[in-house]
């Protein structure tokens, strides 16, 4: 007896030793981030100045305290290089955590949000791209703190790490987890064998597109100022949805805006793997991919509906597509830009868009939700089931883009799936013991934790989310979090990794 | 440069892990998803998962634009048919393990006909490697540089050595060989010396010079051992086989032993001049039976490490003068303390011929002018030969002039044939061959030896 329990308790401590996680890696990295985002705050500086505000000050000081922890962080040098995907998961959730509570600070040091929640809530909707603010009135606000707010959405879209990646001079092979862990989707490929090149090449497309978005905007026929062309450009890029106006894309009144926005939003939410294989001159492969296919129909089957549905009711049949198309693609690509008040279209319209908020943008997207491939999986999975119920001798397997997924890929999606779920039930229960309707306290966590933004009712296009309590701008906060991230790296910190346990 | 390497087996995963080292753009295949899963988690490459010898996949994994393609899967055949695909895509090198002996004869058929750049038969090789340890017994390990005129030879300090707690600058006063102890093990770490450098107990030490010397130098150190007559070797598989065959040339007395009769019957056949037994040679009463007191040399090469390790740990017990172990995984550190002096891994051997020509393919396109390159304990020391280029700027100026890295020597230099055996007061010439030890540092280029800045 005595012998079993000393071979067991050998056995434990053993296994928690191996699981001992590389902090000293985990912080020397997030120096790092802590540091570029100190760096990139020199851009609002820059507006800052340009247009002669106070503000300057303000950024100063976050970039100072930003410097400092980061290379306070900086200077504790690894031990030992080697990570593994629980330091990658981690690294990448305590930087969004750490980058959101210094972001903030510049709103709340301004005064342009006094409460130092609210700018955290505001903070963390523009780094996850989701685009809900407490804000009632915009344009009140200072253009640097605006620029920001555009800014966050930007830095947000691709992600930071995989910026950082970019940039540092020697990236190890490992650190491929921390890509995973902070590119959206089921798998993750790399384009070329370099991890580095990798992370270069996505972020020149993405930012050659957002420069083209920019000029379209600005050179165009809505003659919209050179600031909110860039700020637009920043919040559409990031697929994520503040606009510099009070009444978001509405407030331009030009449709020529409307569909230059709602193409590229749609862009923005393609796998930008394939605009590489487009690069490359294969564009044949790019355009069969089934993920891009189900998207694409998606957006057109919606867009079909919603717009004879509003056409039904009162609107001409050109606004009622030229409407239906924006806000598809605003709420799919979870944008959540709004080019009119959908919160009063019929409910129709409005159960299909929030279908389209779960199923979000493709995988290696900037877009959120749960993935247009994740959702095709989730489905052939359920089709096989069914039929292997009528027939319990079948065998097959689920293939996409013409290839067996493989199953532990399969259950992890489903997985995903039935977690995704969970959250979403659990965080509207929390919110709803605010007492505010079933549709504004559903729909604000669906858009957050789909990273879309607007929600209906008192969270539509023309409400904010600035009437809720604290423990619910908590929630809704961690679940933009986990939305963005994709559960797993934040729910480590529920895990027992996290928990430093005394072994006797 | 682009790499494809096709099977990730356990050669595979050695060549991965040093040509991402080395900076290339390496592709993998590999038919098993989650082994090309792992390799994309350790190592900084693209996987294709797949089967590499169909032109669909090779294409995928880019072989039109590749420049070297190494196929190293569990089957010649597919090596070879991946290689013919390959290069008919458009992939300028090939290189194919083929390991079966029936087509170890073929090779300039391969090579010349079918278009194989390169064969390597890591059985062979490794063969080869054991071979000219067990002809020089005196060292763990031996490795040539310039056509033969200098080796490096690696021994362990055992306790009744005299270099044991001698400073490095006493070493050359007492014993006058021409010699230089460029590389010391101790543990895990390895340490370039400097003349303050006290070597201890247990260390193993590098040393370059000519043969003669390095053999004068062991003879005075009383480290040097005579002749091997008697062999032993345990396991008749591939290595076993070759093994044997390059030895009984010589005046030698080889017994192999291998437990499957069927393969002790083939060996008979193919082999003359060596006593074949059939039995368990890991068996402590059949070694024992079979004279392993009266051998000069053992050689383990058994397909299981563990018990090749318990062989020859047996073997040192009983003063077997060389003792040779063949071990699969290399990459345990603690096997270099377990008190066993060589140690052989095929992968290792395959690997670094490998990547040595894949540093001579770098000089053929590049500035770079490596002749010859070890990896020694484990890919922690590396030795290289250089050809001092003819544009080189420091001409005439003495070694102690040199702003060079640290944990790096210039082992000698060979000017005009003869060899110099460099200390500060040296220079380096246009012209010259030069041997360059460095422990952390990779140098792919004669200019990298110098400082930054």
């Amino acid at each position: 007896m005595s012998r079993r329990a000393t071979v067991s308790r050998n056995f434990t401590t053993s296994s928690n030793w191996g699981e001992i996680l590389n902090y000293r890696k985990i912080f020397n990295n997030l120096g790092i981030i802590l540091l570029v985002e100190a760096a990139l705050m020199v851009l609002p500086v820059i507006v800052a100045i340009a247009y002669r505000e106070k503000t300057i000050l303000y950024f100063l000081i976050t970039m100072g305290f930003l410097a400092a922890t980061g290379a306070l962080f900086t200077h504790m040098k690894p031990q030992k290089e080697s990570i593994y995907a629980r330091e990658g998961y981690i690294t990448v959730a305590l930087a969004w955590l750490l980058m959101s509570l210094f972001g903030a600070l510049p709103f709340f040091l301004s005064g342009s949000i006094p409460n130092y929640m609210d700018a955290f809530f505001e903070t963390v909707s523009g780094f996850t791209t989701t685009g809900s603010t407490i804000l009632s009135d915009i344009e009140s606000l200072p253009r640097s703190i605006l620029f920001w707010r555009a800014f966050t959405h930007f830095i947000g879209g691709m992600g930071i790490l995989v910026f950082v990646i970019a940039i540092i001079p020697k990236a190890e092979g490992q650190a491929i987890h921390i890509m995973r862990a902070e590119v959206p989707g089921p798998t993750v490929g790399k384009l070329v064998s370099k991890i580095k090149a990798s992370a270069r090449i996505l972020y020149a497309i993405y930012i050659g597109m957002t420069a083209v978005l920019v000029m379209l905007l600005y050179f165009g026929p809505s003659h919209m100022p050179m600031f909110e062309s860039i700020t637009n450009a920043f919040a559409t890029a990031g697929t994520g949805g503040f606009c510099v106006l009070n009444n978001s894309i509405e407030g331009y009144h030009s449709h020529y805006a409307e569909i230059v926005i709602g193409i590229f939003m749609m862009l923005f939410g393609v796998n930008f793997n394939l605009y590489y294989l487009i690069l490359k001159k294969r564009a044949g492969q790019a355009l069969k991919d089934e993920e891009l296919r189900w998207y694409l129909s998606t957006v057109a089957v919606a867009t079909l509906i919603i717009g004879l549905d509003l056409m039904f009711t009162k609107f001409s049949p050109a606004d009622a597509f030229r409407l239906s198309f924006f806000q598809v693609s605003s709420i799919i690509s979870t944008t959540g830009f709004s080019s009119t008040d959908f919160d009063i279209w019929p409910t129709l319209s409005k159960v299909i868009l929030i279908l389209l908020m779960f199923i979000g943008g493709c995988s290696g997207s900037t877009g959120g939700g749960m993935k247009v491939s994740r959702i095709a999986v989730v489905f052939k999975s359920s089709a096989r089931s069914i039929r292997k119920a009528v027939n319990p001798r079948s065998v097959e397997t689920i293939k996409l883009n013409g290839r067996p997924v493989d199953e532990e890929t399969v259950n992890g999606i489903i997985g995903y799936f039935a977690m995704f779920v969970l959250l979403t039930a659990f965080s509207v229960f929390i919110v709803s013991f605010e007492g505010k309707g079933l549709d504004t306290s559903s729909t604000a966590v669906f858009a957050c934790i789909n990273n879309v933004g607007p929600g209906l009712a008192g969270v539509g296009p023309s409400g904010n989310f600035s009437h809720f309590s604290l423990l619910s701008k908590a929630v809704l906060s961690f679940d933009m979090l986990a939305g963005r991230l994709e559960l797993i790296p934040v729910f480590m910190f529920f895990t027992r990794y996290m928990i430093p346990r005394k072994t006797s | 440069m682009n790499i494809i390497i096709v099977g990730m087996g356990k050669l595979g995963m050695t060549l991965t892990s040093q040509l991402s080292g080395e900076n290339h753009d390496v592709v993998v295949v590999d038919i098993n998803g989650s082994v090309v899963t792992n390799t994309v988690d350790s190592y900084d490459v693209m996987g294709i998962c797949g089967n590499g010898s169909t032109v669909e996949i090779l294409r995928e994994a880019g072989a039109k634009k590749a420049k070297l393609l190494i196929a190293c899967t569990g089957s010649d055949e597919l090596n070879i048919l991946c290689c013919t695909f390959a290069k008919n895509l458009g992939t300028e090198y090939t290189i194919a393990r083929v390991r079966n002996p029936d087509y170890a004869t073929q090779t300039q058929f391969l090579r010349e006909k079918i278009g194989i750049n390169m064969i390597v038969n890591p059985e062979y090789e490794t063969a080869n490697e054991i071979s000219r340890i067990i002809r020089f017994p005196s060292v763990a390990s031996l490795d040539s540089f310039a056509r033969g005129k200098v080796e490096m030879a690696r021994i362990v300090l055992h306790s009744d050595n005299p270099l044991c707690d001698m400073q490095i600058s006493e070493i050359r006063k007492k014993f006058k060989a021409n010699v230089i102890i460029c590389a010391v093990q101790r543990g895990n770490s390895v340490y370039i010396p400097g003349g303050k450098f006290e070597l201890k107990r247990e260390d193993s030490i590098n040393i370059t010079g000519t043969r003669t010397e390095i053999s004068t130098f062991l003879k005075q150190t009383g480290v040097y051992k005579h002749r091997i007559k008697n062999v032993m070797i345990i396991g008749g598989g591939k290595i076993g086989f070759y093994l044997s065959e390059l030895l009984s040339d010589t005046s030698r007395n080889i017994k192999l032993i291998d437990s499957d009769p069927a393969r002790c019957h083939d060996l008979t056949n193919a082999l003359t001049d060596v006593s074949i037994i059939c039995g368990d040679g890991t068996d402590q009463a059949i070694l024992d039976e079979q004279g392993l007191d009266n051998q000069d040399a053992l050689v383990a090469l058994t397909g299981i490490d563990e018990e090749n390790i318990v062989v020859s740990l047996y073997a040192e017990s009983k003063n077997v003068k060389k003792v040779i172990a063949k071990v699969n995984r290399h990459s345990y550190s603690i096997l270099n303390n377990i008190g066993l002096e060589t140690l052989v891994s095929p992968q290792n051997v395959a690997g670094s011929l490998v990547t040595r020509y894949v540093r001579a393919l770098e000089n053929s396109s590049g500035s770079a002018n490596i002749q010859t390159l070890y990896k020694l304990v484990g890919g922690k020391i590396e030795a290289a030969e250089f050809i001092v280029p003819q544009n080189w700027a420091h001409n005439d100026e003495t070694i102690k002039e040199m702003n060079l890295k640290s944990n790096l020597i210039v082992a000698c230099i060979i000017r005009n044939g003869k060899v110099i055996y460099p200390n500060g007061d040296d220079c380096i010439n246009s012209g010259d061959n030069v041997v360059i030890v460095t422990a952390g540092n990779s140098i792919k280029e004669l200019h990298d030896i110098f400082k930054l800045g």
